[in-house]
């Protein structure tokens, strides 16, 4: 490794920097990806600007929609009180994350800006229509984050932007969210899949109002299953009409064959795991917990 | 290159340090201020065997940048005896039997005790879970978390 370091005090210095640098330079937050790529020789940026420094990007705020700073690392997440009912999916994300070390300095705008495939929280902000903030010199903009992924490792921010958030309206009352991940041990796994579905039910609770699914390290990037949702929405949340979103996601998706799982295997958990994740955003609201 | 003059905090102690900007924490230990209990093994943070304290939260050294860390608290394991002795978790690790080769040790009391110290009476199900970030491939798991959980009952009946 070697590259010209730079620590901005300020969200207006970094961007500056990041403007000047283009795809010369790399914003370094939490370094859980970015060190090791770069380590391994698979990324060599001339300069690295450290947000350490930034204040002002790594608050969480809840009111009617939610912001999360894009230095909020996954420890931040799986604490927040405010997201123990309704957004309960978000923290199974983050708290399957790495181990601890990971956790404690990973954060939600590295996971964003790495693109993987196989990212834990991303799913779940897919899951609850999430936006991404870039700023660059010519001012912010707000990308939704199904556009902001475009492949592995590859995003919509422009050489230079700087994210510094994504947000999301709060789910409404009677919905719930939920996670699910598979991998070959519990702790310290790369998914292998993981599932984050998004329920919402009438007032009586006997119909489907909305519905969300998405999936993670089935496709290039995290993906959702608008097969799936189609059939949840006005249907009522039985069983067996879980069972069919799962199938109808099974179907839709491509994955690959790598050292982790086949395709064929991966198919058959996401059949598994979808029904599943959406029984437990049911039992949630039934609950009473969103 | 362009070297950083860097002050960190290490186990109380100021050290002013001159270094280039890709080194890590974990070079700056071991190399520069030869704090050599700081084990060195994936340079991927898979294994744990680099955790430090930094400000009293678990990390790996092998992925923290030294300039990340000027004006911050670290503790390593050199840092954990004090003038009484041993720390409670040290003290337990010897009593179970749990060190075998030892590559892992100073990276797992690390883990257990920014455990403790947020979470002082952790269940085993719960040290489990924290020490998940450390990898042991004696594979003494459980005479490990045996420790964590006596360490916690020892420090309980200290305070």
């Amino acid at each position: 490794m070697s590259f010209e370091y730079h620590q901005p005090a300020s969200v207006a210095e970094a961007v500056d920097l990041g403007a000047r640098f283009g795809a010369e330079g790399r914003f370094l937050a939490g370094g859980t990806d970015l060190i090791i790529q770069m380590r391994r020789g698979k990324l060599a940026p001339r300069h690295v600007i450290s947000l350490h420094r930034v204040p002002g990007l790594d608050g969480i705020e809840v009111n009617g929609a939610v912001q999360l700073g894009a230095l909020v690392t996954h420890r931040a997440i799986e604490r927040c009180a405010a997201f123990a009912g309704r957004l309960r999916g978000l923290v199974e994300g983050a708290e399957v994350v790495g181990g601890h070390q990971i956790r404690n300095v990973g954060t939600v705008g590295g996971n964003l800006a790495n693109a993987s495939p196989a990212a834990d929280v991303v799913p779940v902000l897919l899951a609850l229509d999430a936006r991404v903030a870039c700023l660059g010199v010519g001012g912010e903009r707000a990308v939704a984050l199904e556009d902001f992924l475009l492949g592995p490792g590859h995003t919509a921010c422009r050489p230079g932007e700087l994210l510094i958030g994504v947000a999301f309206g709060m789910p409404d009352a009677r919905t719930a969210t939920a996670f699910l991940k598979a991998g070959r041990r519990r702790a310290m796994e790369i998914s292998v899949v993981c599932v984050a579905a998004r329920l919402g039910l009438d007032a009586g609770g006997e119909r489907c109002v909305s519905a969300r699914v998405a999936l993670g390290a089935v496709a290039p990037t995290a993906w959702r299953a608008r097969d799936a949702e189609r059939l949840l929405e006005g249907q009522p949340p039985t069983p067996e009409v879980f069972r069919e979103a799962g199938r109808a996601a099974a179907a839709a998706c491509r994955p690959i064959t790598d050292v982790r799982a086949s395709a064929r295997y991966r198919q058959v958990l996401v059949e598994t795991l979808v029904p599943r994740a959406l029984a437990r955003c049911l039992e949630r609201i039934r609950r009473g917990a969103s | 290159m362009s070297r950083l003059g860097l002050s960190l905090t290490i186990n109380g102690e100021r050290h002013d340090v001159l270094t280039e900007p890709h080194r890590t924490l974990l070079d700056v230990l071991r190399v520069d201020l030869g704090l050599t209990g700081t084990k060195e093994n994936c340079l991927e943070a898979e294994c744990g065997v680099c955790t430090v304290l930094l400000d009293g939260r678990a990390v790996n050294s092998c992925i923290v940048l030294a300039a990340q860390c000027e004006g911050r608290r670290i503790v390593t394991i050199e840092g954990l005896a004090g003038d009484g002795g041993l720390d409670p978790i040290q003290q337990a690790f010897i009593e179970h039997g749990a060190v075998q080769c030892g590559y892992c040790i100073p990276g797992m009391i690390l883990s257990a005790k920014a455990f403790l110290d947020e979470r002082p009476e952790g269940t085993e199900a719960q040290v489990r879970e924290a020490l998940a970030g450390n990898l042991c491939r004696c594979t003494g798991y459980q005479k490990i978390a045996d420790a964590v959980v006596a360490a916690a009952r020892s420090r309980a009946r200290g305070r």
